[in-house]
């Protein structure tokens, strides 16, 4: 798309339509975060159907990595949560999926001309409005299982009376934060790592371009970017974990109130 | 002193290639894991502390657009905000169940989903 001119660091961050759409004043178009989101969901798809479709007493490779995520995240649900969390596993299992996959698309290489790609995790309004789908799944499980109750989590035990109104407030404050802090997490990270993988990538572009005297140099910015790239990698799936077990911790919450 | 130091000669460039390799060796893999997990409890804490400091007042204005009560809810909610950051940072730090970079966590499945 650029051709050979060096992009700027927060190109790739850019939202570009594929195809316009509204819907009265709202713009729906079909964006490069759509499509990214809808890759996502794909690989996933296709990886897991493809994986369970032998149904093998003894999984070849590719059974076995589906086995290894699922019991990976099945340990992660009964340990957070326990037995009984285990109705939500389901959604924990998407969500994990659908982070790491997305985090871990946005770390292959643009082709010009053939792909362009986009991290959709790298932009707030993606992850702010999963977190938010966690925090409401929490509340309307909480209220819907506990009733009233549920306010006990605002409440924690062996609080002087006269402290108890402050604290009920600022725990309160500290729950609506939570999926603030899920978001920004998640979203932050993706944005500074993508950025300093571009910087440090640039910097091969413009020794390169510097003349025979410095040329060599720019092997010292491509190993970092080796480097930096392996810790993305990392990155991409610590983050995903990160957000899975937050979610399951929260949903303790609401499954096992006053338990804590 | 100052007059000392200033005559001290600027590093040379003969060992430039050795002191930027030496630099560089700071990112391998086992360097580059641990620096990860660093990175990822130090903006795990900044985003709680964060997070508590852009909703606290957030609500206190709120409060304030509804109540009328301007700029008292706003104040107040700059400091039940830090104080609510506060708490989530102290939270994270304790709870053993929220830690995400020890080891028997890292290792996920190995560990004993029990309880």
């Amino acid at each position: 798309m650029k051709g050979m001119q060096a992009a700027g660091p927060m190109e790739q961050f850019e939202i570009v339509p594929l195809i316009p759409l509204t819907l009265g004043n709202l713009d729906i178009s079909f964006t490069n975060s759509t499509l990214w989101m809808m890759i996502s969901i794909a690989v996933a798809v296709v990886f897991f159907l493809s994986a369970t479709r032998s149904r093998a007493l003894i999984p070849g490779r590719l059974q076995s990595s589906a086995e290894v995520l699922y019991e990976f995240v099945a340990d992660m649900v009964r340990g957070a949560i326990g037995p009984e969390g285990m109705k939500f596993f389901p959604y924990v299992f998407t969500l994990f999926i659908y982070i790491l996959l997305a985090n871990i698309l946005g770390l292959f290489p643009s082709i010009p001309g053939v792909s362009h790609t986009f991290t959709t995790t790298s932009h707030i309004a993606v992850t702010l409005a999963l977190a938010l789908l966690s925090i409401t799944i929490v509340i309307v499980y909480g209220f819907y299982k506990n009733g009233l109750g549920f306010l006990k989590l605002f409440v924690p035990s062996g609080v002087p009376a006269w402290l108890l109104p402050l604290i009920v407030l600022i725990e309160f404050v500290s729950f609506l934060s939570r999926p603030l802090s899920l978001a920004i997490r998640l979203f932050a990270n993706m944005l500074a790592g993508h950025i300093i993988l571009k910087v440090f990538a640039g910097f091969i572009i413009s020794l390169l371009g510097a003349g025979i005297a410095v040329k060599w140099i720019a092997i010292f910015p491509f190993l970092g970017t080796v480097a930096i790239t392996l810790l993305e990698i990392l990155v991409a799936f610590l983050q995903a974990y990160v957000f899975a077990i937050l979610t399951c911790i929260y949903l303790n919450d609401a499954v096992n109130v006053g338990h804590h | 002193m100052a007059h000392h130091a200033d005559k001290q000669e600027p590093p040379s460039l003969e060992d430039f290639a050795e002191r930027l390799d030496t630099a560089q060796r700071g990112t391998t893999d086992a360097e580059a894991a641990k620096r990860g997990q660093a990175m990822g409890q130090g903006f795990r804490l900044a985003s709680e502390l964060l997070a508590a400091m852009l909703v606290g007042p957030g609500l206190g204005w709120v409060v304030d657009r509804f109540a009328g009560t301007s700029p008292w809810g706003l104040l107040a909610g700059i400091f039940i905000g830090f104080a609510a950051g506060v708490m989530n940072v102290a939270r994270a730090m304790q709870t053993p169940g929220e830690e995400f970079d020890g080891d028997n966590n890292k290792n996920g499945p190995a560990s004993d989903g029990s309880e």
